[in-house]
């Protein structure tokens, strides 16, 4: 009897890794030579880094992997499932909010041998999967199997602020996993793509729904991105709040507490309005709806719509019922509160003073002393001062980064990691006003006042214009300004 | 007030020093049984007559759960002064219940009496009734002077005997102050006594230069004679009326372009004033951003804004506003205004907690909250931010932290926030809320507790409505008022303990 169920599970096991064997054949290494830019020395780039991820073949002669596997990359190399020989790969398309590429490979005989693979459905909570990828500590394709632990909205750490469809499992998703196929009957059911430091047995990967719509996107030749509503909902379940809107006290609505200046929007809702309906999905009064048997945000049944569709939704405003239809668009006014890519960042360099707009990345230059660095008028400018206050919130708040070194700005006390409110005496909106301010001005003086309490610092123009251009080349910066 | 010579102001980093000296003081308290120190040498026998131990019993706050009471008690030193007087720093004085004096380091307790004290300033006076107590002990002299051979020496009884280390002079410093944020003159030394910063005298040959008030590593930190003498003169004499301040922001005019902007020739000199907010006593300012400060009191101020100071040499302007004078004082500027130079008079302002938006302190104060149906409301106060614990500025919400750097406005002096909501059945759906700042309650601003009372008062049909400050969190909530709001504050009273559904400051409830 022993003997024969030892045959019976080595036998399974066979025919498991039979099943196997082929997808495995579409999935690919990629090695990345990224290189970042300095965001508080917005001219230099970082030393450049080689970054293991994987990805998977997909119809059309493309590969999919995530945008983190592929960002900031100088060159791209894919290696096909124990072929040693290394392929060049491009991105053709890139969603930062969702964190998938897309990627082709010029030479033809990549592809030769190779099936796309199929996309799954969303899987079932607590049914098995395998992921597939190349993590570090080997060179050989891994497999790691496990279930389906939960399903729900999460953070996206490749941009920081965008909450998406994510599904948790078990199953071990290392460092080089990022980017690999989550398989399920053979068909993919997720992109693996980041886990939680410290916490064991969980990691994330991107669902169907997401990829499908990052992959419709793209089909008119461009990546918008998802859309974004701009609406803070929160439950509605205490009585008194119900009664007070006239809502029956039952397990339906979700109030919009708060809504982002997004004109779209503004103009089909308002503040207590009541969410019932979002497309086809009722909204429970915790603010979720029912996604295929999941029990998720109601912010999803909007991103399922692509950028500029109108989303039909059912609301409760003044004692009734009404159907409005809410166009959605991609948001960009927060992207300096997330991680940004692609676009080297933008700075003006005039008397050794180096001005660039305050973000996220620029932050992180400041490392884990922050707080302590800016006493928080950063942090608040960057994600506070927008909700609290419209009026005086500025497109785009522009620090003081560092100062260069030179008789010229010899005796400029502050040396950097400052905001700026006014130069010349124009009030600092982007950092064009920067150049502006300098370039227009005619007095003897430049002027420059920072916040929080309107410190300042004077230039000598004179002296600046004949200093300009010795600094860059001392500190070898080509241009005096990315615009 | 300030001076913004570059991108940490010097009361955020004077704070963080505050904040480090505190919990050296605390952890080193309970470190003293077991650490090896050097030999304690004895103290000549003419100071054992001078100085006393106190000991203190005093009220702690979890503001967490603002109705709770703990207790704890700390001992310190004292020192004898003329007219049966004991002076002390009033550190660890607030909230007292109980304050026990004793001799010679062993012995009996005697009932001592705070008859002054002064937060601001960190000073505090002690007597005793019993005529007893004061048979045997010697006052003492306090005096600036230092002695030319640097030998001072650290005292403080300790297990019945006077400990005595020798310290060693660094520097008169100004520095805010241990319970503000005023800023004044402060002796550092070097001295290899552990957990100092309990009013330590530090003497020199006969007479006492100055008390320890906190301690960094080796360096104690001491508020020197001339200060203490200067307040307790002026306080005998019914001048004094409290310390005041510069309430304006000055930068340092090191860099010649900008002076050359406001026209002032010559060798740079002065200092730049950035920011001048609005007084606390509703007075003129009679300084404006970019005056150059030249002169204070008939003391040149150089571009770093430091002068010279007769006493102690170099010294930050601040230390002018305390320096023998007090809240109310005239301080003669010479400033350098457009182009010209001008004689102005400031008129010190008279620090006071309540004056920020978030007050640094509530000592000898209950702390203040008012609960209904669950929703626990409480003003913010440094002391609240402190609950979460010694790295309370990194760990405490950035929001309400960020407060602090705030300015009080006419419509906006202080903030009331929800501060936690006890779970039941009336507040279902808003048990997760918690620390956020209330703008309006019933359409009424609402700016102290006993706004909020007055609001509640006024339901707007049926319901309370309430309405945060615009944030990224929740901006308002709605509930039940009247009867089922009344049962429902019974019923959380009765279930979490608490006594009273309120507690203002006395003031307040007038």
């Amino acid at each position: 009897v022993l003997q024969k169920s030892l045959v019976i599970l080595l036998a399974v096991a066979w025919l498991g890794i039979c099943r196997a064997a082929d997808p495995e054949r579409s999935v690919v290494q990629i090695i990345t030579f990224e290189q970042q830019p300095i965001w508080d020395a917005p001219w230099r780039f970082d030393a450049v880094r080689r970054m293991g991820g994987s990805g998977f073949v997909i119809k059309g002669k493309r590969v999919m992997t995530n945008a983190h596997v592929v960002s900031w990359g100088r060159q791209i190399i894919v290696r096909k499932y124990q072929d040693p020989r290394p392929y060049v790969a491009e991105v053709e398309y890139v969603g930062h909010d969702c964190d998938l590429a897309v990627l082709t490979v010029e030479d033809g005989r990549f592809f030769e041998n190779l099936q796309p693979l199929e996309l799954g459905e969303l899987p079932k909570v607590r049914s098995a999967v395998v992921t597939y990828g190349y993590p570090a500590g080997g060179e050989e394709i891994s497999y790691t199997r496990g279930v389906v632990s939960r399903i729900e909205l999460e953070t996206y750490a490749h941009i920081g602020n965008r909450r998406l469809l994510s599904v948790q499992t078990d199953a071990a998703i290392n460092p080089g996993n990022s980017g690999g196929p989550v398989i399920q009957d053979d068909r993919v059911v997720g992109v693996a793509f980041q886990g939680i430091p410290g916490l064991e047995n969980a990691g994330f990967f991107i669902p169907p729904p997401i990829i499908q719509h990052f992959l419709k996107d793209i089909e008119d030749g461009h990546y918008d991105g998802f859309p974004h509503a701009g609406l803070r909902v929160t439950e509605l379940q205490n009585p008194a709040y119900r009664a007070f809107l006239k809502l029956p006290d039952d397990s339906v609505g979700a109030r919009i507490d708060g809504i982002l200046p997004i004109a779209s929007t503004e103009k089909v809702l308002k503040v207590d309005d009541v969410l019932l309906r979002v497309g086809p999905y009722p909204v429970a009064n915790d603010g979720t709806i029912l996604y295929e048997g999941n029990r998720v945000s109601a912010a999803l049944a909007f991103q399922l719509a692509q950028n500029s569709e109108c989303v039909p939704v059912q609301i409760w405003r003044d004692g009734q019922r009404q159907e409005v239809s809410l166009p959605v668009y991609r948001y960009d006014g927060d992207h300096a509160a997330g991680y940004q890519y692609d676009l080297l960042p933008r700075y003006f360099v005039y008397g050794g003073l180096v001005f660039t707009p305050l973000s996220l990345d620029y932050m992180r230059t400041l490392g884990r002393g922050a707080r302590e660095t800016d006493s928080g008028e950063f942090s608040y400018e960057l994600y506070f001062r927008r909700y609290e206050s419209v009026a005086t919130a500025r497109p785009e708040p522009i620090v003081l980064a560092s100062v260069l070194a030179d008789t010229v700005n010899a005796n400029v006390s502050v040396r950097g990691r400052t905001l700026v409110d006014r130069i010349n005496g124009i009030r600092i909106e982007k950092l064009e006003d920067v150049v502006r301010a300098f370039e227009t001005s005619t007095n003897a003086q430049d002027l420059i006042e920072f916040l929080p309490h309107q410190g300042f610092e004077c230039l000598d123009r004179g002296e600046v214009a004949k200093a300009n251009a010795g600094i860059l080349k001392t500190y070898g910066i080509a241009s005096d300004r990315r615009l | 007030m300030i001076s913004v010579n570059n991108s940490i102001p010097t009361r955020w980093r004077n704070r963080t020093l505050h904040l480090l000296l505190v919990w050296v003081l605390v952890f080193e308290a309970g470190f003293l049984a077991t650490a090896a120190e050097p030999p304690v040498q004895k103290a000549p026998a003419s100071w054992e007559s001078s100085i006393v131990t106190i000991e203190v019993a005093r009220k702690r706050y979890d503001y967490y759960q603002p109705w709770t009471r703990r207790t704890s008690q700390m001992q310190k030193s004292g020192l004898v002064l003329a007219d049966h007087q004991i002076l002390t720093t009033a550190d660890e004085m607030f909230d007292r219940t109980l304050v026990r004096l004793q001799k010679n380091g062993r012995g009996r307790w005697w009932i001592g009496e705070v008859t002054w004290i002064d937060y601001h300033a960190n000073l505090a006076l002690v007597t005793c009734v019993d005529a007893d107590f004061w048979r045997d002990l010697k006052p003492v002299t306090l005096k600036g002077e230092m002695p030319a051979e640097n030998n001072l020496q650290v005292l403080r009884w300790r297990n019945g005997n006077l400990e005595n280390r020798h310290a060693e002079f660094n520097q008169f410093i100004v520095r805010e102050g241990q319970l503000s944020t005023v800023s004044h003159v402060t002796l550092e030394a070097d001295c290899e006594i552990q957990g100092a910063g309990g009013s330590e005298p530090v003497v020199a040959n006969s007479h006492v230069v100055s008390i320890v008030n906190a301690q960094a590593d080796r360096t104690c930190i001491a508020i020197p004679a001339s200060f203490i003498t200067d307040i307790l003169e002026a306080k005998k004499n019914g001048k004094y009326h409290g310390l005041g301040y510069f309430h304006f922001y000055w930068q340092p005019a090191a860099n010649p372009a900008s002076l050359a902007r406001l026209k002032l020739s010559g060798e740079p000199r002065g200092v730049i004033v950035i920011q001048v907010p609005d007084r606390p006593d509703g007075g003129e300012q009679v300084l404006k951003p970019q005056d150059i400060i030249l002169q204070i009191d008939g003391f040149d101020i150089d571009i770093q804004g430091d002068y010279e100071d007769p006493e102690y040499g170099h010294l930050m302007l601040e230390n002018l506003s305390t320096r023998a004078k007090w809240a109310g004082d005239e301080a003669k500027m010479k400033i350098w205004r457009e182009g010209k130079p001008l004689d102005i008079t400031y008129r010190l302002p008279k620090y006071d907690y309540s004056t920020s938006l978030v007050p640094m302190a509530t000592y000898d104060q209950d702390p203040e909250y008012l609960m209904i149906g669950g929703l626990v409301f409480q003003p913010l106060t440094d002391s609240y931010l402190q609950s979460w614990g010694p790295d309370w500025k990194r760990r405490a919400p950035f929001r309400l932290t960020y407060y602090r750097t705030e300015s009080p406005e006419k419509d906006r002096p202080s903030l009331v926030l929800l501060s936690q909501v006890l779970p039941d059945p009336y507040n279902i759906g808003y048990q997760e809320q918690r620390c956020l700042v209330v703008d309006k309650v019933n359409g009424q601003r609402v700016n102290r507790l006993p706004d909020l009372r007055a609001a509640l008062d006024k339901p707007v049909n049926g319901f309370h409505i309430i309405e945060f400050v615009q944030s990224d969190s929740l901006r308002k909530m709605v509930l039940i008022a009247g009867d089922t709001e009344h049962e429902a504050t019974s019923r959380v009273l009765k279930r979490y303990g608490i006594n009273e559904p309120l507690h203002f400051a006395p003031e307040r409830e007038k």
